[in-house]
């Protein structure tokens, strides 16, 4: 079994694989379908590096969408 | 045609949107078309995994001729408006920001001090700048030196269906303003829109008396009417006020009098 790690997900405790990438987290919450802004740590993760960019024990990601407002 | 002109966008269309508060995402979407709005606010919110229907994005975009104007909102500083606007850049592929900075939940004024400097950076950094700000004709003109494309002085508090509690100031700032002057916030119904653009505003931005409303496609519809027909008669030229009565018929050679 993959050493797991945990990281902050929209200010909630989040555990996946150790090496897992923005895309594996996405993928994994279920919001591959949704047009959705990643930030890691506030550094914005545009669509094409999610793939690359890999998480690390502790990290704050946010994971934004557009809802309604004024 | 009378078009609005923002940065280098054009729009038919001077009823801006907002699509907060509404009861359902369908509804919402059908008081967007209902409007012939070409230009509609959204916010940045965290992804819900127990709500994967929330995001707003791929509906309004797939609206024909609609552009996303992200808001701000829930920034209580310059450094998170500046922080939400290149996040929200990220998602819409559009360069209109909505700079919306409100510390106070209980009252919503803008913060000008916080708006102003948001705005400087952001306008440095390409975005077309719409920030929303209390009704003064000084933060406006320094907001235009800074760079943004339009300034939004609100008419009343958020939601508040005040009206044009502000208008004597939203006068200053239409004259003294060469970029475009958008009501946005406290407008209650469709005559206060009217007024509004009568006045020489450039565009109302409505949420709340639309999303609210028993029916909120028709109240779009009748906004939409209400700015059409307040913008024509600005255009057309509206008569002066007078103190004493003038008459619209002739008053002399009546029956068998002579003058």
């Amino acid at each position: 079994m993959s050493q797991m790690i945990t990281i902050q997900v929209n200010g909630e405790s989040f555990t996946l694989p150790a090496g897992s990438s923005v895309s594996n987290l996405l993928a994994s919450i279920g919001s591959e379908q949704e047009s959705v802004a990643t930030v890691v740590n506030d550094q914005i993760v545009r669509p094409d590096n999610r793939a690359s960019f890999r998480l690390k024990k502790g990290d704050r990601v946010e994971i934004l969408i557009f809802a309604g407002g004024g | 045609m009378d078009s609005l002109h923002i940065g280098s966008y054009t729009f038919s269309s001077r009823l801006i949107l907002g699509t907060g508060k509404f009861s359902s995402p369908g509804v919402m979407l059908e008081a967007v078309k209902a409007s012939g709005t070409q230009l509609v606010t959204v916010a940045l919110r965290r992804f819900n995994r127990e709500q994967p229907g929330d995001d707003l994005f791929t509906p309004l975009t797939s609206i024909p001729g609609i552009t996303l104007m992200p808001n701000t909102s829930g920034a209580s500083t310059a450094a998170e408006a500046v922080q939400a606007a290149r996040i929200a850049r990220e998602l819409s592929g559009s360069p209109f920001i909505k700079v919306e900075i409100h510390p106070n939940p209980q009252h919503l004024m803008p913060d000008p001090i916080e708006t102003y400097e948001a705005s400087k950076i952001l306008a440095k950094e390409g975005f077309l700048v719409m920030p929303y700000i209390p009704a003064d004709p000084v933060l406006a003109k320094r907001l235009e030196e800074a760079g943004c494309v339009s300034v939004m002085p609100l008419g009343s508090a958020i939601g508040s269906g005040q009206g044009l509690a502000t208008a004597e100031m939203l006068k200053i700032i239409i004259r003294e303003s060469t970029i475009p002057v958008i009501v946005d916030a406290g407008l209650r119904s469709p005559s206060e829109a009217a007024l509004a653009m009568e006045m020489g505003c450039d565009a109302v931005l409505v949420n709340s008396a639309v999303a609210v409303a028993g029916n909120p496609p028709v109240m779009a519809e009748a906004f939409a009417e209400a700015v059409a027909a307040g913008r024509k008669a600005f255009a057309a030229g509206i008569m002066e006020k007078s103190g004493i009565a003038v008459a619209t018929s002739p008053l002399t050679s009546f029956l068998g009098t002579e003058a």
